[in-house]
């Protein structure tokens, strides 16, 4: 899991540090298309992932301690979080559909929409991978001493939340 | 242990208000620069080596993915220093 893990973080570093430097040749457009941006979604959507990676990291401690339907009310937490953040970027993916705004429009909408559907997706496969997780907790499959399932999910989720972490303050929040 | 997960999770969502407070701020782009990425560091280094646990593992993942935080906010803020000036 961590190779796929490392593979995941060096893609997405390189969409990060080619936002940055293409940002560079494009100050002004880059800058007056991100004023065009949600911002209060954006940090919503922070303050979700940050707090379902925390619910996670609850589960993972509720399964050390041999409480498997614990673990699983806290996976269904994070997932409540991780489900949020996805109907919050389809409403704000939407609302630029509707404005007329595209891959096309212009390079910043571009790197903004193809980052943002490309995490929106990783998002999605953890939620899957946590409903499988969360099932399996429920139905007693782990246990203090075999919980190698959970971990894994749980890495998964927080690679996709420190993702998230650097992709908010670089696309909404830096000018 | 958990009370230690709880306070780091209030100093990450702390930090995410300080970074939106301070592009809401009027400052200017080189004065919201370092703070956002420094705040973005820890906030990595907080999810790495606490929720992924990876602080205390076999080496060399802590290191590894520590490095590409590290690296990629590095050049980040790079870039964004070299369209300022």
């Amino acid at each position: 899991m961590w190779f796929f893990i490392l593979a995941e973080l060096l893609v997405f570093g390189v969409f990060f540090l080619a936002y940055a430097f293409a940002r560079t040749r494009n100050v002004e457009l880059f800058n007056a298309s991100q004023l065009e941006l949600d911002q209060l979604s954006g940090a919503i959507n922070t303050v979700l992932l940050i707090s379902s990676s925390y619910f996670v990291v609850r589960a993972v401690d509720q399964i050390r301690h041999d409480r498997s339907r614990s673990c699983a009310y806290w996976l269904i937490a994070a997932m409540t979080c991780g489900g949020t953040f996805l109907a919050l970027k389809l409403v704000e993916f939407g609302a630029k559909l509707e404005a007329g705004i595209t891959m096309s429009t212009n390079t910043f909408f571009m790197f903004y929409l193809g980052l943002g559907f490309f995490h929106f997706m990783h998002v999605v496969l953890g939620m899957v991978i946590l409903g499988a997780v969360t099932l399996k907790a429920w139905k007693g499959g782990y246990s203090a001493t075999s919980y190698g399932g959970v971990e894994t999910g749980a890495a998964y989720w927080h690679m996709v939340d420190l993702v998230w972490i650097i992709l908010f303050p670089l696309i909404y929040v830096l000018h | 242990m958990m009370k230690a997960a709880t306070f780091q999770w209030l100093i990450l969502l702390a930090m995410t208000a300080v970074a939106v407070g301070l592009s809401q701020a009027s400052l200017s782009d080189n004065a919201i620069l370092a703070p956002v990425l420094l705040t973005t560091l820890v906030k990595g280094r907080i999810v790495i080596d606490r929720f992924m646990a990876l602080q205390g593992a076999i080496a060399p993942w802590r290191w590894v993915v520590l490095g590409w935080l590290v690296v990629v906010v590095g050049l980040i803020g790079y870039a964004f220093h070299m369209a300022q000036t």
